[in-house]
Protein backbone atom coordinates (compact mmCIF):
# COMPACT_ATOMS: atom_id res chain seq x y z
CA UNK A 1 0.00 0.00 0.00
CA UNK A 2 1.24 3.46 -0.82
CA UNK A 3 -0.24 6.31 1.14
CA UNK A 4 -0.03 10.04 0.43
CA UNK A 5 -0.76 12.36 3.35
CA UNK A 6 -1.17 16.05 2.54
CA UNK A 7 1.56 15.88 -0.04
CA UNK A 8 2.47 19.15 -1.65
CA UNK A 9 4.96 19.52 -4.44
CA UNK A 10 5.94 22.67 -6.27
CA UNK A 11 8.81 23.71 -8.47
CA UNK A 12 10.35 27.12 -8.55
CA UNK A 13 12.56 27.69 -11.53
CA UNK A 14 13.69 31.09 -12.71
CA UNK A 15 10.93 32.80 -10.79
CA UNK A 16 8.19 30.60 -12.22
CA UNK A 17 6.33 28.52 -9.68
CA UNK A 18 4.71 25.35 -10.89
CA UNK A 19 2.38 23.41 -8.66
CA UNK A 20 2.40 19.69 -9.29
CA UNK A 21 0.39 18.60 -6.27
CA UNK A 22 -1.52 20.86 -3.94
CA UNK A 23 -2.09 18.95 -0.75
CA UNK A 24 -2.93 15.51 -2.04
CA UNK A 25 -4.09 12.75 0.28
CA UNK A 26 -4.74 9.43 -1.33
CA UNK A 27 -4.06 5.77 -1.04
CA UNK A 28 -2.97 3.25 -3.64
CA UNK A 29 -4.43 -0.01 -2.40
CA UNK A 30 -2.45 -3.22 -2.58
CA UNK A 31 -3.41 -5.69 -5.27
CA UNK A 32 -4.56 -3.11 -7.79
CA UNK A 33 -2.99 -1.99 -11.01
CA UNK A 34 -3.38 1.71 -11.41
CA UNK A 35 -3.08 3.97 -14.41
CA UNK A 36 -2.12 7.63 -14.08
CA UNK A 37 -3.77 10.01 -16.51
CA UNK A 38 -3.14 13.67 -17.15
CA UNK A 39 -2.19 16.30 -19.69
CA UNK A 40 1.31 16.70 -21.00
CA UNK A 41 3.20 18.61 -18.35
CA UNK A 42 0.63 17.97 -15.64
CA UNK A 43 3.42 16.44 -13.56
CA UNK A 44 2.75 12.74 -14.01
CA UNK A 45 6.43 11.83 -14.11
CA UNK A 46 7.18 13.93 -11.05
CA UNK A 47 4.27 12.27 -9.31
CA UNK A 48 5.79 8.93 -10.16
CA UNK A 49 9.18 9.95 -8.82
CA UNK A 50 7.44 10.94 -5.60
CA UNK A 51 5.84 7.49 -5.41
CA UNK A 52 9.24 5.90 -5.99
CA UNK A 53 10.90 8.06 -3.38
CA UNK A 54 13.36 9.43 -5.90
CA UNK A 55 12.12 12.89 -5.07
CA UNK A 56 10.90 14.45 -1.85
CA UNK A 57 7.69 16.44 -1.39
CA UNK A 58 7.69 20.04 -0.16
CA UNK A 59 5.49 18.96 2.72
CA UNK A 60 3.42 15.98 3.74
CA UNK A 61 4.34 12.32 3.96
CA UNK A 62 4.44 9.39 1.61
CA UNK A 63 4.33 5.97 3.22
CA UNK A 64 4.99 2.73 1.38
CA UNK A 65 5.09 -0.76 2.75
CA UNK A 66 5.88 -2.49 -0.51
CA UNK A 67 9.13 -2.75 -2.44
CA UNK A 68 8.67 -0.16 -5.18
CA UNK A 69 10.78 -0.09 -8.34
CA UNK A 70 12.43 2.98 -9.79
CA UNK A 71 10.38 4.69 -12.52
CA UNK A 72 10.96 2.26 -15.29
CA UNK A 73 11.24 3.18 -18.87
CA UNK A 74 14.29 5.32 -19.10
CA UNK A 75 17.93 4.55 -18.44
CA UNK A 76 18.61 7.76 -16.59
CA UNK A 77 20.81 5.97 -14.12
CA UNK A 78 22.98 4.26 -16.69
CA UNK A 79 26.53 5.45 -17.20
CA UNK A 80 27.45 5.82 -20.87
CA UNK A 81 31.07 4.87 -20.39
CA UNK A 82 30.21 1.64 -18.63
CA UNK A 83 29.34 -1.50 -20.53
CA UNK A 84 25.93 -3.11 -20.39
CA UNK A 85 27.26 -5.79 -18.06
CA UNK A 86 28.81 -3.24 -15.72
CA UNK A 87 25.58 -1.29 -15.54
CA UNK A 88 23.67 -4.44 -14.70
CA UNK A 89 26.23 -5.36 -12.08
CA UNK A 90 25.83 -1.94 -10.46
CA UNK A 91 22.08 -2.30 -10.10
CA UNK A 92 22.47 -5.87 -8.84
CA UNK A 93 24.95 -4.80 -6.18
CA UNK A 94 22.77 -1.91 -5.14
CA UNK A 95 19.70 -4.07 -4.68
CA UNK A 96 21.68 -6.91 -3.13
CA UNK A 97 20.80 -9.31 -5.95
CA UNK A 98 23.03 -12.08 -7.21
CA UNK A 99 25.07 -10.32 -9.91
CA UNK A 100 25.70 -13.33 -12.13
CA UNK A 101 22.07 -14.44 -12.06
CA UNK A 102 21.00 -10.95 -12.98
CA UNK A 103 23.49 -10.65 -15.85
CA UNK A 104 22.28 -14.00 -17.21
CA UNK A 105 18.68 -12.89 -16.97
CA UNK A 106 19.26 -9.54 -18.68
CA UNK A 107 21.45 -11.08 -21.37
CA UNK A 108 18.77 -13.59 -22.13
CA UNK A 109 15.91 -11.16 -21.96
CA UNK A 110 17.31 -8.15 -23.78
CA UNK A 111 18.90 -10.20 -26.58
CA UNK A 112 21.77 -7.74 -26.77
CA UNK A 113 24.29 -10.53 -27.29
CA UNK A 114 27.92 -9.37 -27.56
CA UNK A 115 26.80 -5.74 -27.23
CA UNK A 116 26.44 -6.37 -23.51
CA UNK A 117 30.23 -6.03 -23.29
CA UNK A 118 30.24 -2.65 -25.04
CA UNK A 119 29.86 0.80 -23.47
CA UNK A 120 26.26 1.99 -23.33
CA UNK A 121 27.09 5.16 -25.25
CA UNK A 122 27.44 3.00 -28.37
CA UNK A 123 23.87 1.66 -28.00
CA UNK A 124 20.91 2.78 -30.03
CA UNK A 125 17.97 4.11 -28.04
CA UNK A 126 16.10 0.87 -28.66
CA UNK A 127 18.97 -1.19 -27.28
CA UNK A 128 19.19 1.05 -24.24
CA UNK A 129 15.50 0.67 -23.59
CA UNK A 130 15.76 -3.11 -23.88
CA UNK A 131 18.58 -3.14 -21.38
CA UNK A 132 16.69 -0.85 -19.00
CA UNK A 133 13.61 -2.98 -19.26
CA UNK A 134 15.56 -6.18 -18.71
CA UNK A 135 17.31 -4.79 -15.66
CA UNK A 136 14.11 -3.72 -13.97
CA UNK A 137 12.44 -7.04 -14.73
CA UNK A 138 15.39 -8.86 -13.18
CA UNK A 139 14.72 -7.37 -9.75
CA UNK A 140 11.70 -8.69 -7.95
CA UNK A 141 9.62 -5.73 -6.90
CA UNK A 142 6.17 -5.74 -5.40
CA UNK A 143 5.17 -2.68 -7.31
CA UNK A 144 6.53 -1.66 -10.71
CA UNK A 145 6.37 1.96 -11.76
CA UNK A 146 6.13 2.30 -15.49
CA UNK A 147 6.54 5.62 -17.21
CA UNK A 148 5.34 5.35 -20.80
CA UNK A 149 7.15 2.22 -21.87
CA UNK A 150 5.05 1.03 -24.73
CA UNK A 151 7.39 1.73 -27.58
CA UNK A 152 10.31 -0.56 -26.77
CA UNK A 153 11.68 -2.60 -29.59
CA UNK A 154 10.04 -4.46 -32.43
CA UNK A 155 6.87 -6.55 -32.41
CA UNK A 156 8.67 -9.68 -31.24
CA UNK A 157 10.27 -7.92 -28.31
CA UNK A 158 6.97 -6.31 -27.40
CA UNK A 159 5.40 -9.75 -27.20
CA UNK A 160 8.20 -10.85 -24.94
CA UNK A 161 7.57 -7.85 -22.70
CA UNK A 162 3.87 -8.63 -22.55
CA UNK A 163 4.64 -12.21 -21.58
CA UNK A 164 6.96 -11.32 -18.75
CA UNK A 165 4.53 -8.68 -17.60
CA UNK A 166 1.85 -11.24 -17.33
CA UNK A 167 3.98 -13.49 -15.13
CA UNK A 168 5.13 -10.54 -13.03
CA UNK A 169 1.59 -9.32 -12.54
CA UNK A 170 0.70 -12.56 -10.75
CA UNK A 171 2.85 -11.53 -7.78
CA UNK A 172 3.24 -7.81 -8.26
CA UNK A 173 1.32 -4.71 -9.21
CA UNK A 174 1.96 -1.83 -11.49
CA UNK A 175 1.37 1.86 -11.44
CA UNK A 176 1.70 3.19 -14.93
CA UNK A 177 1.66 6.36 -16.98
CA UNK A 178 0.49 5.95 -20.52
CA UNK A 179 -1.10 8.03 -23.20
CA UNK A 180 -2.44 4.89 -24.80
CA UNK A 181 -5.99 4.24 -23.68
CA UNK A 182 -5.73 0.68 -24.93
CA UNK A 183 -2.70 -0.09 -22.72
CA UNK A 184 -4.34 1.41 -19.66
CA UNK A 185 -7.54 -0.48 -20.29
CA UNK A 186 -5.66 -3.72 -20.79
CA UNK A 187 -3.37 -3.60 -17.77
CA UNK A 188 -5.07 -1.44 -15.15
CA UNK A 189 -8.10 -2.05 -13.00
CA UNK A 190 -8.41 1.47 -11.71
CA UNK A 191 -7.04 4.86 -12.58
CA UNK A 192 -6.29 8.27 -11.17
CA UNK A 193 -6.36 11.60 -12.89
CA UNK A 194 -3.87 14.36 -12.24
CA UNK A 195 -5.34 17.68 -13.22
CA UNK A 196 -4.27 21.17 -12.13
CA UNK A 197 -2.62 19.94 -8.95
CA UNK A 198 -5.56 17.80 -7.88
CA UNK A 199 -5.53 14.04 -7.90
CA UNK A 200 -8.77 12.13 -8.28
CA UNK A 201 -9.04 8.37 -7.87
CA UNK A 202 -11.52 6.43 -9.99
CA UNK A 203 -12.53 2.85 -9.34
CA UNK A 204 -13.36 2.38 -12.96
CA UNK A 205 -10.85 3.02 -15.69
CA UNK A 206 -13.58 4.01 -18.13
CA UNK A 207 -14.87 6.71 -15.85
CA UNK A 208 -11.36 8.15 -15.46
CA UNK A 209 -10.76 8.05 -19.20
CA UNK A 210 -14.06 9.80 -19.83
CA UNK A 211 -13.16 12.59 -17.42
CA UNK A 212 -9.69 12.82 -18.91
CA UNK A 213 -11.15 13.25 -22.38
CA UNK A 214 -13.51 15.91 -21.10
CA UNK A 215 -10.58 17.82 -19.52
CA UNK A 216 -8.68 17.78 -22.76
CA UNK A 217 -11.54 19.32 -24.66
CA UNK A 218 -11.60 22.35 -22.38
CA UNK B 1 13.34 -5.71 3.70
CA UNK B 2 16.75 -5.48 5.28
CA UNK B 3 17.94 -2.77 7.60
CA UNK B 4 18.46 0.79 6.51
CA UNK B 5 22.16 0.72 7.39
CA UNK B 6 22.97 -2.46 5.45
CA UNK B 7 21.13 -1.06 2.44
CA UNK B 8 23.08 2.20 2.60
CA UNK B 9 26.38 0.36 2.97
CA UNK B 10 25.50 -1.79 -0.02
CA UNK B 11 24.46 1.22 -2.10
CA UNK B 12 27.60 3.18 -1.23
CA UNK B 13 29.74 0.14 -2.06
CA UNK B 14 28.03 -0.21 -5.42
CA UNK B 15 28.52 3.51 -6.10
CA UNK B 16 32.22 3.40 -5.25
CA UNK B 17 32.80 0.50 -7.64
CA UNK B 18 30.72 2.22 -10.30
CA UNK B 19 32.73 5.39 -9.98
CA UNK B 20 36.00 3.57 -10.66
CA UNK B 21 34.52 2.50 -13.99
CA UNK B 22 32.96 5.78 -15.02
CA UNK B 23 36.01 7.90 -14.29
CA UNK B 24 38.53 6.00 -16.41
CA UNK B 25 36.47 3.20 -17.90
CA UNK B 26 37.41 3.88 -21.49
CA UNK B 27 41.18 3.86 -21.06
CA UNK B 28 43.45 0.91 -20.69
CA UNK B 29 44.60 0.28 -17.10
CA UNK B 30 41.37 2.05 -16.13
CA UNK B 31 41.34 3.38 -12.63
CA UNK B 32 45.09 2.92 -12.14
CA UNK B 33 45.48 6.24 -13.97
CA UNK B 34 43.76 8.02 -11.13
CA UNK B 35 46.65 6.90 -8.94
CA UNK B 36 49.54 7.01 -11.38
CA UNK B 37 48.73 10.38 -12.89
CA UNK B 38 48.97 12.62 -9.78
CA UNK B 39 51.90 10.62 -8.41
CA UNK B 40 53.90 11.05 -11.59
CA UNK B 41 53.00 14.70 -12.11
CA UNK B 42 54.15 15.45 -8.57
CA UNK B 43 57.36 13.59 -9.35
CA UNK B 44 57.90 15.74 -12.42
CA UNK B 45 57.40 18.91 -10.36
CA UNK B 46 59.92 17.65 -7.81
CA UNK B 47 62.46 16.86 -10.53
CA UNK B 48 62.05 20.31 -12.10
CA UNK B 49 62.46 22.11 -8.79
CA UNK B 50 65.41 19.98 -7.68
CA UNK B 51 67.19 20.47 -10.99
CA UNK B 52 66.80 24.21 -10.50
CA UNK B 53 68.82 23.69 -7.37
CA UNK B 54 66.10 24.63 -4.95
CA UNK B 55 66.94 23.67 -1.44
CA UNK B 56 64.17 22.58 0.91
CA UNK B 57 62.89 24.96 3.55
CA UNK B 58 63.33 22.17 6.05
CA UNK B 59 65.42 18.99 6.14
CA UNK B 60 67.75 17.87 3.39
CA UNK B 61 65.40 16.49 0.76
CA UNK B 62 63.39 18.82 -1.40
CA UNK B 63 61.30 15.91 -2.67
CA UNK B 64 60.29 14.93 0.84
CA UNK B 65 59.49 18.46 1.97
CA UNK B 66 57.46 19.20 -1.12
CA UNK B 67 55.62 15.87 -0.98
CA UNK B 68 54.62 16.31 2.66
CA UNK B 69 52.99 19.57 1.58
CA UNK B 70 51.56 19.00 -1.86
CA UNK B 71 50.05 15.54 -1.43
CA UNK B 72 47.90 16.30 1.64
CA UNK B 73 46.97 19.58 -0.04
CA UNK B 74 45.87 17.86 -3.24
CA UNK B 75 43.78 15.41 -1.25
CA UNK B 76 41.95 18.30 0.35
CA UNK B 77 41.45 20.34 -2.80
CA UNK B 78 40.38 17.35 -4.88
CA UNK B 79 37.70 16.55 -2.30
CA UNK B 80 36.42 20.07 -1.89
CA UNK B 81 36.26 20.43 -5.66
CA UNK B 82 34.81 17.12 -6.81
CA UNK B 83 32.19 16.93 -4.10
CA UNK B 84 30.85 20.32 -5.12
CA UNK B 85 29.65 19.03 -8.49
CA UNK B 86 29.31 15.33 -7.60
CA UNK B 87 25.54 15.44 -7.22
CA UNK B 88 25.09 17.33 -10.43
CA UNK B 89 27.18 14.98 -12.52
CA UNK B 90 25.46 11.93 -11.04
CA UNK B 91 21.95 13.33 -11.20
CA UNK B 92 20.69 10.38 -13.21
CA UNK B 93 21.46 8.08 -10.31
CA UNK B 94 18.92 9.85 -8.14
CA UNK B 95 16.19 8.22 -10.19
CA UNK B 96 17.00 5.07 -8.22
CA UNK B 97 15.00 5.50 -5.04
CA UNK B 98 17.73 3.75 -3.06
CA UNK B 99 20.27 6.43 -3.90
CA UNK B 100 20.18 9.76 -2.16
CA UNK B 101 22.50 12.76 -2.25
CA UNK B 102 24.42 11.73 0.85
CA UNK B 103 25.27 8.36 -0.71
CA UNK B 104 26.71 10.06 -3.77
CA UNK B 105 28.81 12.41 -1.63
CA UNK B 106 30.05 9.66 0.69
CA UNK B 107 30.91 7.25 -2.10
CA UNK B 108 32.88 9.93 -3.87
CA UNK B 109 34.62 10.79 -0.59
CA UNK B 110 35.58 7.17 0.03
CA UNK B 111 36.93 6.71 -3.47
CA UNK B 112 38.99 9.92 -3.45
CA UNK B 113 40.41 9.18 0.01
CA UNK B 114 41.41 5.65 -1.00
CA UNK B 115 42.91 6.93 -4.24
CA UNK B 116 44.99 9.60 -2.54
CA UNK B 117 46.03 7.18 0.16
CA UNK B 118 47.45 4.98 -2.58
CA UNK B 119 49.11 7.98 -4.25
CA UNK B 120 50.73 9.01 -0.98
CA UNK B 121 51.93 5.49 -0.23
CA UNK B 122 53.23 5.07 -3.78
CA UNK B 123 54.99 8.41 -3.78
CA UNK B 124 56.65 8.06 -0.39
CA UNK B 125 57.62 4.50 -1.22
CA UNK B 126 59.29 5.86 -4.37
CA UNK B 127 61.32 8.50 -2.58
CA UNK B 128 62.20 6.23 0.34
CA UNK B 129 63.23 3.50 -2.06
CA UNK B 130 65.25 6.09 -4.03
CA UNK B 131 67.04 6.91 -0.77
CA UNK B 132 65.76 10.46 -0.84
CA UNK B 133 63.93 10.24 2.45
CA UNK B 134 63.78 8.30 5.71
CA UNK B 135 60.71 6.45 6.92
CA UNK B 136 58.12 8.62 8.68
CA UNK B 137 58.91 8.99 12.37
CA UNK B 138 55.35 8.91 13.68
CA UNK B 139 53.12 7.27 11.13
CA UNK B 140 50.07 7.52 13.37
CA UNK B 141 50.40 11.32 13.45
CA UNK B 142 50.64 11.43 9.65
CA UNK B 143 47.59 9.21 9.40
CA UNK B 144 45.60 11.38 11.81
CA UNK B 145 46.58 14.55 9.97
CA UNK B 146 45.59 12.94 6.67
CA UNK B 147 42.26 11.75 8.04
CA UNK B 148 41.39 15.14 9.50
CA UNK B 149 42.35 16.85 6.25
CA UNK B 150 40.08 14.50 4.31
CA UNK B 151 37.26 15.35 6.71
CA UNK B 152 38.01 19.03 6.12
CA UNK B 153 37.69 18.30 2.40
CA UNK B 154 34.43 16.45 2.99
CA UNK B 155 33.03 19.37 4.99
CA UNK B 156 34.19 21.98 2.48
CA UNK B 157 33.00 19.85 -0.44
CA UNK B 158 29.50 19.26 0.92
CA UNK B 159 29.18 22.91 1.92
CA UNK B 160 30.27 23.82 -1.61
CA UNK B 161 27.71 21.40 -3.00
CA UNK B 162 24.92 23.09 -1.05
CA UNK B 163 26.03 26.58 -2.09
CA UNK B 164 26.42 25.44 -5.68
CA UNK B 165 22.89 24.07 -5.71
CA UNK B 166 21.40 27.25 -4.29
CA UNK B 167 23.54 29.48 -6.43
CA UNK B 168 25.32 27.99 -9.46
CA UNK B 169 27.63 30.99 -9.81
CA UNK B 170 29.29 29.77 -6.63
CA UNK B 171 31.36 27.31 -8.66
CA UNK B 172 33.16 30.17 -10.42
CA UNK B 173 33.61 32.17 -7.22
CA UNK B 174 34.89 29.16 -5.33
CA UNK B 175 37.62 28.55 -7.85
CA UNK B 176 38.74 32.18 -7.52
CA UNK B 177 38.65 32.04 -3.73
CA UNK B 178 40.46 28.74 -3.44
CA UNK B 179 43.21 29.38 -5.95
CA UNK B 180 45.45 31.31 -3.50
CA UNK B 181 45.18 28.37 -1.08
CA UNK B 182 48.07 26.78 -2.94
CA UNK B 183 50.29 29.62 -1.79
CA UNK B 184 48.75 29.97 1.65
CA UNK B 185 49.06 26.36 2.75
CA UNK B 186 52.78 26.06 3.56
CA UNK B 187 53.41 23.71 0.67
CA UNK B 188 56.88 24.99 -0.20
CA UNK B 189 57.83 26.99 2.86
CA UNK B 190 57.89 26.80 6.63
CA UNK B 191 55.41 29.32 8.08
CA UNK B 192 57.58 29.90 11.15
CA UNK B 193 60.21 31.45 8.87
CA UNK B 194 57.90 34.41 8.27
CA UNK B 195 57.40 37.44 10.53
CA UNK B 196 54.65 37.04 13.13
CA UNK B 197 52.12 39.29 11.43
CA UNK B 198 52.32 37.14 8.29
CA UNK B 199 52.03 33.97 10.34
CA UNK B 200 48.97 35.40 12.01
CA UNK B 201 47.23 35.80 8.67
CA UNK B 202 48.34 32.38 7.43
CA UNK B 203 47.12 30.67 10.56
CA UNK B 204 43.52 31.35 9.58
CA UNK B 205 43.87 28.77 6.85
CA UNK B 206 42.84 25.37 8.24
CA UNK B 207 44.59 23.47 5.44
CA UNK B 208 47.92 24.86 6.61
CA UNK B 209 47.34 23.36 10.05
CA UNK B 210 46.71 19.97 8.49
CA UNK B 211 49.96 20.14 6.54
CA UNK B 212 51.93 21.30 9.56
CA UNK B 213 50.50 18.39 11.51
CA UNK B 214 51.45 15.96 8.76
CA UNK B 215 55.01 17.32 8.73
CA UNK B 216 55.38 17.11 12.50
CA UNK B 217 54.42 13.48 12.19
CA UNK B 218 56.73 12.71 9.30
CA UNK B 219 59.85 14.50 10.43
CA UNK B 220 59.74 14.04 14.17
CA UNK B 221 62.05 17.02 14.68
CA UNK B 222 59.78 19.50 12.89
CA UNK B 223 58.19 21.78 15.47
CA UNK B 224 55.45 24.09 14.37
CA UNK B 225 54.51 27.01 16.57
CA UNK B 226 51.53 27.73 14.32
CA UNK B 227 49.86 24.33 14.54
CA UNK B 228 46.61 24.26 16.46
CA UNK B 229 44.86 20.94 16.15
CA UNK B 230 41.86 22.23 18.02
CA UNK B 231 41.43 25.07 15.51
CA UNK B 232 41.60 22.63 12.63
CA UNK B 233 39.11 20.26 14.23
CA UNK B 234 36.75 23.14 14.99
CA UNK B 235 36.82 24.14 11.32
CA UNK B 236 36.18 20.54 10.28
CA UNK B 237 33.20 20.26 12.64
CA UNK B 238 31.66 23.54 11.51
CA UNK B 239 31.99 22.67 7.82
CA UNK B 240 30.64 19.14 8.26
CA UNK B 241 27.63 20.41 10.19
CA UNK B 242 26.99 23.19 7.66
CA UNK B 243 27.40 20.85 4.72
CA UNK B 244 25.28 17.96 5.89
CA UNK B 245 22.54 20.03 7.51
CA UNK B 246 22.38 22.25 4.46
CA UNK B 247 22.24 19.21 2.22
CA UNK B 248 19.36 17.78 4.24
CA UNK B 249 17.57 21.11 4.29
CA UNK B 250 17.76 21.81 0.59
CA UNK B 251 17.65 18.27 -0.75
CA UNK B 252 14.07 18.42 -1.94
CA UNK B 253 14.82 21.45 -4.07
CA UNK B 254 16.69 19.26 -6.51
CA UNK B 255 15.34 19.42 -10.00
Amino acid sequence: MIKFQDVRKTYRLKGVTKTILKSVSTCFPEGKNIGILGHNGAGKSTFMRLIAGAELPDSGRIKRNVKVSWPLGFGGGFAGKMTGIENVRFVARMYGEDTERMIDFVEDFSELGPSMALPIQTYSSGMKARLAFGVSMAVNFECYLIDEITAVGDARFKRKCDDIFETKLKHANIIMISHSEATIKKLCDSACLLHEGELTMYDSVDEALAQHRKNQLK
Amino acid sequence: MDGVITTQVRVIGALVLRETRTAFGDTQLGYLWAIVNPALSTLVLVLIFSSLGRSPAFGTSFALFFATGILPFQTYSKLSNSLMTAINTSRGLLSYPLVNETDILLSKYILIVLTYLMIIILFFWLIIWGDEAPLPVRVEECASAFLVLTLLGLGAGTTNAVLFRLWPTWKQLESIISRPLFFLSAIFYVPDDFPTHVVKVLSWNPVLHGIEWFREGYYGNYHSSVLSKSYLITCVTILLVLGFFGERLYRKKSI
